[in-house]
């Protein structure tokens, strides 16, 4: 079986490629084996990983976690000798799950709200990219209530209804200039929703090797009416009119999942995600202002995303009754194209390590916590809109904590 | 395994605390390459001097292409770089013009008349005295630099501040940059050999040699003079060629079609604008005619003369001469220019010398789409095109930053040194009326 997988990990197409603004941090177990975890029921995350193992888990559950992310980025401009980094700022992707069902029934319920999307990028009012993008704070909520059933002993589906609240905030300076030489500055700021849903299936072999496919759907999130704020001299306030909106659209993509778990031992189990991001539906980012002028015309700005895809691969060691060690690696290929990096996600393929552990104290209560490393790959890049010519080069640190209370 | 699993978790701490802060490689600032930039000089005219806003003043001095490039080769090996600065009493310097108002889409340009540096009735400016490295004189020729008269060192105020008084009147420009024991020059001159031609609507008044055309061969000559007083110490440096001088905003602001849509604003019958061209014969205006920039604020458009006959719509009152770059004269300049430049690129190839090519990259900017650079789209519109000045002749600090980078990737390109880029966001376009 070890040599199966193996091999299906050098045979793997490169189908799956994927992050651009996904956030891999859904529950700290899963998030200790670096993300993967599909094919195990684990515990209630599997709300999100996978909602056809919800129904396989023994116990009745609630759990919180948070796993603050400081997002390093640095940008070195072609031909410069200056580096410029982004502000130290911490990110809170959080999760919630819950997951009931009548004791030795066939069926169990579960709510998850957790942040699958999100960025927090401030790289100051004054670095060098200011004109293509000074922050961005991009988060997306998704609520998803779920029901998982067990179709024989071994076989699992489920499904959730998911509903976002998405919050972005985008700023960028304006190359217009004051009397006193500072430039303008545009505020993009607004919320909005989108729906889809989360679907899996969950399968445990007689030799006790489980599999599992889940697809995530793609959640359209609609932002209309936003307040479009622009600080320029007087001069010019005419062309840039105060109290304008926009609307936008930010596509967030599916993700389909291939997830298999392998028993190495009574306390040991390995696990292998593979994921296919179908980062493909953004293919531009777009600005409808209310109120348009010569100045500010409607803008599309093309993304021209393919998909990303992660590969992942975990352990999860039952050290003690009580105590839980676990590790993973885990590799993913960017959904940004050459000539699309922007400051907003600096995106190239990344290196993901983890590791993570969890303690037990009483048969109510657990404890896990995670940490989380990505080492995003330098990428010298010119963007074809804004001429932006440089070298990105991130590294994503982000430690994890929840508390479980089951019953 | 539990081992293992411990020491990979350590492990990842350990990676956390020793790498927390991305690193990026960095090739550039470190080496002057065959070049040797501690004594770096800047020869040149307006452009090279700093003059914006049809001045010359301390804000503008500040950001001539050549202090920046200045201040990037001092990472690897350069020395100071002095340039004759007006003081911060005296910082508006000869004065200038600043956007006071802009009321739809019209601008209001008004002097600025504090803080002069003007020493006398004459407009005489304050003198500066000491070492320059900078030499950027505005209104500097390649002829006039070899004035044999020396009376253009006394007449060019510019260069007349530079002088002491034993001296003006007795030197010419040729003289004055010799003898300054430099390891690294700049040579950006000759736009004003055409554009002191053009500026003038291609009329050239005999008693002012700033509105003549430099011959051609007499061009390449005295060119070839310059590059072999520069180098005559073997000593390395670059040259730019001359932009296009119908292509800067002063010419293309101010077109036929603005002219008749503001006639017919005021009497939808007017069919035509009439124009007086080089050979004085009057004809309508075409696009390819060219109308300088000072005619918007001069207010004679559309004024009726004694018969009553509007100013430039009837062909017995047309746009004057001097007012118009007419299609033939914008044909000649185009080819003095070119030739110019086939001259400079030649003398300093056989000079191994390197070339930025100003004359390509503001052909780039002036294009419809401009250029796109650090999220900035640089054109060659007036005010809205970041890149030229109030005169719509001279570059605003962005202007100057993005040449100053056109003259660093061309030297090292040449000399396999890695001068840094400047950060081009830092440096301002026009100033908007608050």
């Amino acid at each position: 079986m070890k040599k199966f997988l193996l091999s299906a990990l050098l045979s793997a197409p490169l189908w799956v490629l994927g992050q651009g603004f996904q956030v891999n941090l859904q529950g700290q177990k899963q998030i200790g084996m670096a993300g993967a975890g599909s094919a195990l029921a684990l515990d209630e995350a599997s709300v999100f990983y996978n909602p056809g193992a919800v129904t396989f888990l023994e116990k009745n559950s609630v759990s919180a976690g948070v796993n603050p992310l400081l997002f390093k980025s640095a940008f070195k401009q072609t031909g410069s000798n200056v580096t410029e980094d982004v502000k130290n700022k911490i990110a809170p992707p959080f999760e919630f799950y819950a997951v009931w069902g009548p004791k030795s029934n066939k069926w169990k319920l579960g709510l998850g709200v957790y942040t699958p999307f999100g960025g927090l990028v401030d790289w100051g009012d004054n670095w060098s990219g200011k004109y293509a993008l000074t922050s961005l704070n991009l988060k997306a909520i998704y609520f998803q209530p779920t029901l998982s059933i067990k179709i024989t002993d071994r076989i699992g589906i489920g499904a959730g209804f998911v509903y976002n609240h998405g919050d972005v905030n985008l700023q960028r300076a304006i190359p217009v200039n004051f009397p006193d030489g500072r430039s303008g500055k545009a505020t993009l700021d607004g919320t909005g929703t989108g729906y889809g849903w989360n679907a899996g299936l969950y399968i445990k072999t007689l030799s006790n090797i489980s599999f599992a496919l889940v697809h995530k759907s793609k959640v359209i999130t609609k932002l209309d009416g936003g307040s479009a704020e622009f600080e320029v001299p007087k001069s010019l306030e005419g062309s840039f009119p105060a109290g304008n909106t926009f609307n936008a659209e930010l596509p967030l993509p599916a993700t389909t999942s291939l997830g298999i778990g392998i028993p190495l031992s009574k306390s040991t189990v390995l696990a292998f995600d593979a994921s296919w991001v179908q980062w493909h539906i953004y293919q531009d980012l777009s600005f409808d202002y209310a109120t348009n002028t010569p100045a500010l015309v409607d803008t599309k700005s093309a993304r021209n995303y393919r998909d990303g895809s992660s590969f992942k691969l975990g352990i999860n060691h039952q050290a003690s009754e009580k105590l839980a060690l676990r590790a993973g690696i885990g590799y993913a290929f960017s959904p940004v194209q050459d000539g699309y990096v922007t400051p907003e996600a600096p995106d190239a393929d990344r290196y993901i390590l983890s590791a993570g552990l969890g303690y037990t104290p009483t048969r109510h209560f657990e404890v896990n916590a995670s940490f989380f490393f990505e080492d995003v790959k330098s990428r010298k890049q010119k963007n074809i809109e804004t001429g932006l010519d440089g070298t990105f080069k991130t590294l994503v640190y982000a430690p994890g904590i929840s508390l479980t209370y089951k019953w | 395994m539990k081992r293992y699993i411990l020491n990979s978790f350590v492990a990842a701490i350990i990676l956390f605390a020793a790498a927390c802060k991305p690193e990026i490689e960095t090739p550039a600032g470190t080496t002057a390459g065959q070049a040797n930039f501690s004594k770096y000089i800047a020869v040149g005219n307006s452009l090279t001097s700093g003059y914006a806003d049809g001045g010359l003043y301390l804000e503008g001095q500040k950001v001539a292409y050549p202090n920046l490039i200045a201040a990037k080769m001092a990472t690897v090996g350069g020395g100071a770089f002095t340039s004759p600065f007006f003081s911060e009493e005296h910082s508006n310097g000869s004065g200038y013009i600043s956007l006071t108002a802009l009321v739809n889409g019209t601008p209001t340009l008004t002097p600025v008349v504090d803080k002069l540096a003007i020493r006398d009735a004459a407009k005489h400016l304050d003198k500066y005295n000491g070492e320059i490295q900078n030499l950027g004189i505005p209104g500097m020729r390649v002829d006039l630099a070899f004035d044999p008269t020396f009376t253009f060192s006394a007449a060019n105020p510019y260069f007349e501040r530079l002088l002491p008084d034993a001296q003006v009147g007795k030197t010419n420009y040729f003289q004055f940059i010799q003898g300054r024991n430099h390891t690294f020059f700049s040579l950006w001159l000759g736009n004003n050999d055409v554009l002191g031609y053009a500026l003038n609507g291609a009329v050239t008044v005999s008693t002012d040699p700033t509105t003549t055309l430099t011959d051609k061969v007499t061009f390449s000559s005295l060119y070839a003079n310059f590059l072999n007083a520069l180098t005559a110490g073997g000593q390395k440096g670059i040259v730019g060629t001359i932009p296009d001088v119908t292509a800067v905003p002063y010419f293309n602001t101010v077109t036929v079609a603005a002219l008749l849509n503001a006639a017919k604003a005021i009497n939808p019958a007017a069919a035509a604008i009439y124009i007086q061209t080089g050979t004085g014969s009057v004809r309508p205006a075409t696009a390819e005619d060219l109308i300088r920039l000072p005619f918007q604020s001069e207010g004679i458009f559309g004024k009726p003369n004694g018969s009553g006959i509007p100013y430039g719509l009837h062909p017995l009152n047309p746009i004057e001469n001097k007012w118009v770059l007419d299609k033939d004269e914008v044909i000649k300049v185009k080819d003095y220019v070119n030739s110019y430049n086939s001259s400079i690129k030649s003398l300093a190839t056989s000079k191994g010398l390197a070339i930025a090519d100003t004359y390509a990259y503001f052909n780039q900017v002036a294009s419809t789409d401009g250029v796109n650079v650090q999220g900035i789209t640089l054109k060659a519109a007036f005010i809205s095109g970041g890149a030229f000045s109030l005169d719509g002749v001279h570059l605003t600090p962005r202007g100057n930053a993005v040449i100053a980078n056109v003259f660093i990737d061309a030297i090292n390109a040449k000399y396999g040194s890695t001068v840094p880029n400047i950060d081009i966001t830092q440096y301002r376009g026009v100033k908007f009326p608050n």
